[in-house]
């Protein structure tokens, strides 16, 4: 299923995470399925615990990998609503939620993901859509106020 | 009927028109009399023969495929008739036979060819073929040789609310007549053992495909997995009888009334990584692939298996609102691939066309929802247009042609064109086309050099580079053993 060249490229995202401090995230191996998955756990500036978590697709990395929010499980708005409801939003930066819920975060679209892109950039907007989403908590305003909409460069 | 001189001289005047030729006799517009007559050339008096209703039913036109009737030939040699079907158009001017094309009009009429007069056609006939053996060595459309090199000239009798009235009987050969428009620019046959795949038969797709059928394209591969809709056939070549149907059988089926010796495969599926194997097998077959799809994933995904599987890709689209567009073609490991294309010029490459929910669902989100933008066909048929020319250029390539003198002005590997100078753009400041002379305008096509990425992800070695640049040895990583493992 795997070529060599994904398997080499999925080795190196795993050492650039580590040696550019972003060593709480992983590219882990399912020996029993072969399969990818880059996760690992986040903390917000004002110390709140959450999990990231990149299933990595069989196109990868000219196929955009999703990265959904695990934990907290579920994840609630300022008013209380589950941020999954919402499916695709702009308000909240979201995407369609995973089928068991868990909320997937905007990182790149479709229409502008391209494989120079690495994972750790990837973890880097999950890092910055946390702080974004605390601020929402914390104010009652979309999360789309606290971030801009993301660049289209890499 | 009117006199048959009459008759003689306007058929006359019509050959000679239709053969754009000087005949002994030609129509002309009579002022006096406010109607077309019919003039004898030469005359002293010319004589001047008003055409009547009669006269113009006597042009009506019945078509018959040669290469039908030399395959029917033993069967009409044995039986002394043949049946066959008829479209017929126009409230009767022009009878088509069906096995000629793909598209039958609303009104089917039986018809037979016989071989002589005197034969009784089968019940129902309303449209007769009449052979007669004839010694003329002067073939004119009305005149069928065959198989055994006899000749036979034909007459048309078309019956009709119990009278029986004479039809102008034509044969033809449509490769041969195909051909001969393409002659000396595309050899006769030079394309036909060439396979082209087409990703997506939207507008711009449909078009290619079909031009790369009319310049002689023996196999053509459809693979797009939508339906017409309404709203497609105001820009799409099919029509609204066709709404509906899956785009890849519409686009066969015009392809069909085009070059009825095409073989066309059509695959109704979508170009997802759900189905590269799917895929992979019928680029494989291609001799150059066309990518007309309108999003980044599909193309990005054609970009990676063409290269895998060497085969050159022609990727076109157009810009939102069909502004203008760009063209790009891919020689593996030659030129730059699309992912270079990318890298090189990110602005250029996310500016896409939106005509579809899907285009849109694929850009907006839910909350914040994008219109179907419009586009215009003349708009995307100058990018189609482009995106079969160097499609063509690629098939040539080391064969004979006059269209060889092109290959210096397709050098580029991207191309650039603009409808129009779209507001709110890089080329809203562009002067206008009649001002300038050195500055680039609208309406021009620009080849446009940028430089392969040899670190490419996709064509390059992208992994290596980028280990090295973080000081990481690549052979590192070909194992496993640095890779945290779960069960």
């Amino acid at each position: 299923m795997w070529t060599d060249e994904q398997r080499r490229r999925l080795v190196l995202e795993h050492e650039i995470l580590q040696r550019e401090g972003f060593t709480q995230f992983s590219v882990y191996w399912y020996r029993s399925t072969d399969t990818y998955e880059a996760s690992g756990a986040a903390s917000s500036n004002s110390g709140r615990a959450y999990s990231l978590a990149i299933p990595i697709p069989s196109g990868f990395p000219y196929q955009r990998p999703p990265m959904y929010l695990t934990e907290p499980f579920p994840l609630y708005m300022f008013d209380g609503t589950r941020v999954s409801s919402l499916g695709v939003s702009h308000q909240m930066h979201t995407l369609a939620p995973c089928s068991n819920g868990f909320v997937q975060l905007c990182h790149w679209r479709d229409a502008r993901w391209h494989s120079n892109i690495l994972l750790q950039k990837v973890f880097l907007k999950g890092l910055l859509w946390i702080e974004a989403y605390e601020q929402h908590l914390a104010t009652g305003r979309p999360l789309a106020e606290f971030v801009l909409t993301m660049a289209e460069r890499a | 009927m009117g006199d048959p001189q009459q008759q003689q001289m306007i058929r006359e005047a019509m050959k000679a028109i239709a053969e754009r030729k000087p005949g002994r006799s030609k129509l002309v517009y009579d002022k006096t009399k406010r109607t077309i007559v019919a003039v004898v050339e030469g005359a002293q008096t010319p004589r001047a023969l008003n055409i009547t209703a009669d006269d113009a039913d006597m042009f009506a036109v019945v078509t018959v495929s040669s290469r039908w009737l030399r395959e029917q030939w033993p069967q009409i040699m044995r039986d002394r008739v043949t049946s066959t079907l008829f479209s017929s158009w126009d409230d009767g001017d022009a009878f088509t036979q069906c096995n000629l094309g793909i598209h039958p009009a609303p009104s089917i009429i039986q018809g037979a060819v016989l071989f002589g007069d005197g034969i009784e056609p089968p019940d129902g006939t309303q449209l007769r073929v009449i052979l007669t053996p004839t010694q003329n060595s002067n073939l004119d459309p009305s005149t069928f040789v065959a198989p055994d090199g006899s000749t036979h000239c034909a007459e048309g009798r078309r019956t009709s609310n119990n009278s029986d009235e004479a039809v102008t009987a034509v044969f033809v050969d449509v490769q041969p007549a195909l051909a001969t428009r393409r002659a000396g620019i595309l050899e006769t046959s030079i394309l036909s053992d060439k396979s082209v795949l087409v990703f997506g038969v939207g507008t711009g797709g449909a078009h290619a495909a079909i031009e790369l059928a009319k310049c002689g394209v023996g196999r053509l591969i459809l693979v797009d997995p939508d339906r017409l809709s309404v709203g497609n056939v105001v820009r799409h070549p099919g029509g609204l009888s066709q709404v509906g149907r899956l785009k890849v059988k519409v686009v066969c089926d015009l392809i069909r009334d085009k070059n009825p010796d095409a073989q066309i495969l059509t695959h109704p599926v979508a170009l997802t990584y759900a189905n590269v194997e799917t895929m992979k097998p019928l680029i494989a077959q291609a001799d150059v692939v066309i990518c007309a799809t309108d999003n980044r994933p599909s193309k990005l995904l054609v970009n990676k298996l063409c290269i895998e599987a060497n085969v050159i890709a022609v990727y076109g689209g157009a810009f939102r609102r069909a502004y203008g567009g760009q063209v790009l073609r891919v020689r593996p490991r030659q030129s730059p691939c699309h992912e270079c294309f990318v890298a090189a010029m990110p602005e250029e490459s996310t500016d896409i066309e939106v005509s579809s929910v899907a285009d849109a669902e694929e850009i907006a989100y839910s909350d914040r929802p994008v219109a179907i933008e419009p586009g215009l066909s003349l708009d995307v048929l100058p990018i189609a247009n482009m995106v079969t020319k160097l499609a063509l250029m690629e098939l040539l390539a080391g064969k004979p042609s006059s269209l060889s003198i092109l290959k210096r002005d397709f050098d580029a590997p991207w191309y650039l064109w603009l409808n129009r100078p779209e507001p709110g753009t890089q080329y809203a400041s562009w002067p206008p086309l009649s001002e300038s002379s050195d500055e680039m305008t609208i309406n021009r096509w620009y080849g446009i050099y940028f430089e392969r990425d040899l670190a490419c992800s996709a064509c390059g070695d992208f992994t290596s580079a980028l280990a090295a640049s973080y000081g990481i040895d690549a052979a590192s990583l070909e194992t496993l053993s640095s890779l945290p493992s779960k069960e």
